[in-house]
């Protein structure tokens, strides 16, 4: 990138050597006095009425402080989900349900002056189950006479609960029949995503504490602080005023912390027992009770012309919500509302998708968000239309991706709950993505002539992607930025580094548009009651919204540097004035001031002000990052193990404002998305008890389990976001399954619908074929 | 009873259960630079040197290890003090969360104290028990070879 | 979070003896702790006394009377990086080492708990049988040597509610001899789902004096006498390594449990056996 003295460098992030050195960063790295620990009783039932619970022996147990259950609770129902108000999800839980509707559902909370003493109280409080049937299958949960799982009175934002639908969704555009009629070649298949989880490093942790003047505060492991605040109010029924949320660094988040979990319980024993209290997941609880991918079964049908051209597109997704509807609507709209558009030419689009209750552990957000279950099938879909058409899958793609300037019906049609909003690619450059893509896993040499030895045989497969950059005309951050005496400025902002460098990114920006180093950037963020709101880590909105509202914020602070500095120079048109090295310079005359004598003289000597500004910003489009990737696999047709040898993402995030961070991205999304193609899933009982809710039988990718990744990042300049930036932090997970399961059908012609394609499958399929 | 340790090079006598994990005793006195919660020894991030040895406190008695050597991520290096593998760690990239780095460079200090010509193969295995999620590893095992170049006095 | 809340005693015996003697008086609810990984990670709430083996300094590899002994405190890492193990069956025994587990466990997991433990999904109870290894205990008062395979067809559990393991011993195998071992896992660092060794004397292409070895079946490795027996006196060939793949398949003991099912187990087993035998004739 030219020009810039910031923006595209590689600065290491800001909280890097805190982190690397083990500062106590995380939420639960402080202690208070006097701090109760919460524990938590689960179902051991799939889907069960809780006729009646007695606590009273638990109680009796010395230092047991508060025991909570649905009978001293606020039954206030309300969803889990961080997301905007009003939530685009059912309003189906409360704190404490007089129901249980999976294994691991809450029935009771302890907190006590130990651990050891919460979990102990546990086990003497008595429960009446009335078992009642349960349903595991989605499809079986949407049909006449099932299980009915949320019944209670006064939900909301149900499709139809007697029917256990979360949601339903339909969206057209031109004429679906017709266009397969058209079509001179029609492909259909269906492919099974399977549970998965986010597997944070850091659990879920949550302290809570009343502060010197009896305020709570909820010091917290999230990815939505402001969301946090507003509904631990709704939920607890106090004013928003009364609480502060303080976003600590954050352990990984992947969407399982854009969620609201554990901080309306804690924050309950606090102001009942006016004690701090500390609420931390277990890595099984981790599993088992907070939030996972949504399962789907994703059908995808493909109508195409001689020449390759896509003319119908019809996509059913039906999406396993589990026992409550959190994201139901928005995660399963995001399967069409992510994958559509990038095949625009096709005229026919139809998607339809059914979002069911099932007495299972509850899906969220995880990144991706419905996009890594819709590319799963659909960009194995457009390789088999290329088959079919005997054309290269690269060039297939090439000739129907959306371009700049191009627009899709699927954007205004398809939005997060309410209706989308029409946009036009301004930034993109996917031709370039194929073209160094391809050369640099060989793709023309490779491609349909696999290499056999024997018993190891080598295939390529691709996929083509593209995600978003927040949403549109819902998703709002905002700044406030000050200058201090020593030219360094304090930016107070609610974005919401998770560990991703968004804090990073953000001084960067305010660097290069106040003409500082990114040292004299001081970074506060995501505390509810000292910076302005920002709606939290999701929908790949970092760098694009809070980045925006932050750039947009340094802009209204340099016009007031520029205004005092009219007068200090005797100059009138700051147009001649440029920021640098913490110095505002006059083009024109040469002259120069520093920021801090600008400081000095507008703090204390003349017309007294503080050069400060808060700004917001929201968007009118969503603009997608692009990616192509490529992987080569090694299969061993004896075993059937399946080992990724080597992984190429050319991406396109417009201008990457820390190119090694938005590397960092790519990669760790590309690790995710592998895992969760070859070896992650959930295994239950037939009663619907999770078993493996450890990492001994989750098998998530360690160091030793990579592929060479080469990642190659083509710029593109966004004019919607801050310094031409889009995002980078989702699109690249939804690669990993359909490329391989593309490098799978090249190399033995055999494709797998379940996944995730672990060994046995490859060997059932390849007997199938008759290999 | 009690138990004495020598922790970055201080002398320690804490009381304790006879039962309990040396992550939780670590933790409660304050160790809170090791982490982790799995409790089965398969994240890695409580990770600390016991007689110079990359071991699971979470999987560790703290009263087998009576009278041993630890050394924590702040034995390694300070915020003020950084050792070159966590400024290696900083430089590129390697750090995200930072919550399995601690662990992470423990591991990976143990490796060069050790071998300082090791193979990718090498790096890697030191390495695989520490989980992380973010990463994607790859500029963790950049890092370590960044830091084997400064180590040899490279630059 | 403290699960052993009944461990009331911990004991640092200075010398073998003291510890097997400790042992058999403190009762049922007593546990020698070897590297502690299986205490802790799968803890039994009902434990009151541990027996630490920290002053004893079984953490040694060392050449006796033409046999490698390794102490019952020898982590896996240790033995890995032994220069013993260097050469030793052409450096195959120690690539296996190094592949188990993870680092850190690696780190911990010793001989002496291996064997005592002798989980099903253990690496080294396959290597340590196969290779017919000589456990060595002490009860207290004196010393008992048994092969490995006839240790854990005795109540093996029982006799280590009195006797504390000390070492094992490693025959020193010459030239002649041959060593393979696959294990089939979900990724690096996993526990085998099914593992599968041998050790074979093979002199000009015949085989002699064969131990076959299959674990994580899912039940704990056991030698695999069939098999043994269909080896014996053959002669190495490419047709032998594919007949004895469909053998091992067709007769090798597994089930099938949540993690992989049984024909892929029985499957693996003769790729495996194939594999191994092909390997021998490239060396």
């Amino acid at each position: 990138m030219n020009g810039f003295e910031y923006i595209g460098k590689n600065i290491g992030k800001i909280d890097a050597m805190a982190l690397a050195t083990g500062q106590p960063l995380f939420t639960d790295d402080i202690s208070f006095p006097n701090i109760l620990h919460i524990k938590i009783l689960y179902s051991p039932h799939a889907h069960a009425i809780i006729e009646d619970i007695d606590t009273s022996e638990a109680e009796k147990i010395p230092r047991v402080k508060l025991i909570l259950t649905y009978k001293n609770t606020p039954q206030v129902l309300h969803t889990t989900a961080g997301q905007g108000w009003p939530e685009p999800s059912p309003y189906d839980t409360c704190m404490f349900n007089k129901k249980v509707r999976y294994v691991g559902d809450r029935v009771a909370a302890v907190a006590a002056e130990t651990e050891e003493i919460a979990y102990e109280a546990l086990k003497h409080i008595k429960v009446n189950y009335k078992k009642l049937p349960a349903v595991f299958d989605p499809e079986k949960a949407m049909k006449e006479g099932a299980p009915v799982i949320h019944d209670e009175e006064g939900i909301s934002g149900v499709y139809n609960p007697k029917r256990n639908i979360v949601s339903h969704i339909e969206v057209k555009a031109g004429d679906i029949e017709k266009g397969f009629e058209e079509s001179d070649v029609v492909v259909e298949d269906t492919f099974e995503m399977q549970y998965a989880q986010h597997c944070p490093i850091e659990p879920h942790a949550t302290i809570t504490y009343l502060d010197e003047y009896g305020r709570l505060v909820i010091r917290t492991s999230t990815q939505v602080p402001f969301h946090v605040r507003r509904i631990v109010a709704q939920v607890l029924e106090i004013p928003v005023q009364n609480i502060r949320v303080i976003k600590p660094r954050i352990g990984g988040g992947f969407g399982v912390k854009q969620e609201i979990i554990l901080e309306e319980i804690s924050a309950f024993v606090t102001l009942k027992t006016s004690r701090p209290a500390r609420l931390v997941y277990t890595r099984e609880e981790e599993f088992v009770s907070s939030r996972t991918r949504h399962p789907m079964k994703v059908t995808v049908k493909i109508g195409a012309k001689k020449n390759g051209i896509f003319n119908a597109i019809k996509m059913y997704a039906l999406s396993n919500n589990g026992a409550y509807g959190t994201h139901g609507l928005t995660v399963t709209s995001n399967t069409g509302s992510k994958t559509l558009p990038l095949y625009n030419k096709a005229p026919n689009i139809e998607f339809i998708a059914d979002v069911a209750y099932t007495n299972l552990p509850v899906a969220g957000a995880y990144r991706g968000y419905g996009a890594t279950q819709g590319y799963a099938a659909l960009e194995q879909v457009v390789d088999e239309i290329a088959e079919k058409l005997g054309m290269d899958p690269a060039e297939i793609r090439k000739i129907n991706h959306i371009k700049a300037g191009e627009t899709s019906p699927i954007f205004k049609a398809l939005g997060e709950g309410r209706e989308g909003v029409t946009q036009y690619i301004q930034s993109e450059a996917t031709d370039k993505l194929l073209e160094l893509g391809t050369k640099e896993i060989g793709w023309y040499k490779k491609i349909r002539k696999p290499v056999e030895d024997a018993t190891k045989v080598r295939g390529i497969g691709m996929a083509l992607l593209m995600q978003g950059s927040g949403i549109p005309l819902i998703d709002m951050g905002a700044a406030t930025i000050k200058l201090n005496e020593d030219g360094s400025f304090n930016v107070l902002y609610g974005g919401t580094d998770i560990g991703t460098g968004l804090d990073t990114v953000v001084a960067q920006i305010v660097s290069e548009t106040l003409g500082v180093k990114p040292e004299q950037i001081i970074v506060y963020a995501a505390d509810t009651d000292i910076t302005p709101f920002d709606k939290g880590a999701y929908a790949s909105s970092g760098t694009f919204i809070s980045g925006g509202a932050v750039y947009n914020t340094a802009l209204k602070v340099r016009e007031q540097i520029l205004e005092v500095t009219k007068e200090i120079f005797g100059e009138f048109d700051t147009k001649d004035f440029i920021l640098k090295d913490g110095f505002v310079i006059s083009e024109k005359s040469g002259k120069k001031v520093s920021l801090s004598e600008i400081a000095y003289q507008t703090l204390y000597l003349k017309k007294q002000q503080q050069i400060m500004a808060t700004n917001s910003f929201v968007s009118d489009s969503s603009p997608p990052p692009f990616a192509a990737h490529f992987v080569e696999i090694e299969v061993d047709k004896e075993t059937g193990i399946i080992t990724p040898i080597k992984y190429v993402a050319a991406v396109d995030c417009g201008v990457a404002i820390n190119p090694e961070l938005a590397k960092g991205q790519i990669i760790g999304s590309i690790v995710n998305g592998i895992g969760y193609a070859l070896t992650e899933e959930y295994k239950f009982s037939q009663t619907g008890k999770l078993i493996n809710s450890n990492f001994m039988e989750y098998r998530i990718p360690s160091s030793r389990d990579i592929p060479d990744i080469k990642t190659i990042l083509v710029e593109t300049y966004e004019p919607k976001g801050p310094y031409g930036a889009k995002s980078v932090a989702e699109i690249n997970i939804n690669g990993p399954i359909p490329a391989i399961g593309n490098a799978l059908y090249n190399a033995l012609g055999i494709r797998i619908h379940k996944l995730p394609y672990t060994p046995e499958k490859v060997l059932e399929a390849l007997k199938n074929k008759g290999a | 009873m009690k138990v004495h340790y020598k922790i970055n090079g201080e002398e320690k006598e804490f009381d304790i259960q006879p039962g309990e994990l040396l992550l939780d005793v670590l933790r409660r006195n304050n160790y809170t630079e090791i982490k982790g919660n799995c409790y089965l020894g398969t994240c890695g991030a409580c990770a600390v040197l016991i007689n110079e040895v990359a071991k699971a406190t979470c999987t560790t008695l703290a009263a087998q290890v009576n009278n041993a050597e630890i050394i924590t991520i702040k034995g390694i290096g300070t915020i003020s003090e950084p050792h070159l593998l966590q400024k290696a760690f900083v430089e590129k990239g390697a750090v995200q969360c930072g919550f399995c780095t601690p662990g992470t460079i423990i591991s990976a200090y143990a490796l060069l104290k050790n071998n300082l010509d090791p193979t990718e193969e090498d790096i890697k295995r030191s390495i695989d028990g520490n989980l992380c999620r973010c990463t994607g590893y790859v500029q963790q095992i950049e890092a370590i070879k960044y830091a084997i170049k400064l180590l040899k006095g490279g630059k | 979070m403290l699960k052993l809340k009944e461990v009331g005693q911990c004991f640092y015996p200075n010398t073998i003896e003291e510890a097997a003697k400790l042992l058999k008086e403190s009762g049922e609810d007593t546990r020698i702790v070897g590297g502690g990984l299986h205490l802790t990670a799968f803890p039994n709430p009902a434990i009151k006394t541990l027996i630490f083996l920290n002053n004893l300094k079984l953490n040694y590899i060392k050449e006796i009377d033409g046999k490698i002994s390794i102490g019952a405190t020898t982590t896996i890492s240790e033995l890995a990086n032994s220069a013993e193990m260097n050469g030793y069956l052409k450096g195959n025994v120690k690539k296996l080492l190094q592949s188990i587990a993870s680092e850190l466990l690696r780190n911990q997991i010793t001989m002496g708990g291996s064997v005592a433990q002798r989980e099903p999904y253990s690496d080294i109870a396959t290597i340590l049988i196969v290779l017919n290894v000589q456990a060595v205990l002490n009860d207290g008062e004196k010393e008992i040597k048994t092969p490995i395979s006839d240790f854990y067809k005795s109540n093996f559990r029982a006799t280590l509610k009195k006797s504390v393991i000390k070492e094992v011993l490693l025959e020193k195998f010459d030239s002649t001899y041959k060593f393979g071992m696959k294990r089939f896992t979900r990724n690096a660092t996993d526990i085998p789902l099914l593992n599968f060794g041998i050790l074979a004397q093979v002199n000009e292409d015949i085989i002699k004096n064969v131990s076959i070895v299959v674990g994580a079946r899912p039940g704990p490795a056991e030698r695999f006498a069939q098999a043994e027996e269909f080896l014996k006196d053959k002669t190495l060939s490419k047709e032998l390594a594919e007949e004895f793949g469909k053998f091992v398949e067709e007769n090798v003991d597994v089930a099938g449990d949540i993690r992989v099912g049984k024909e892929y187990r029985a499957h693996i087993a003769g790729i495996f056996a194939k594999r191994i035998l092909n390997e021998f004739m490239e060396e």
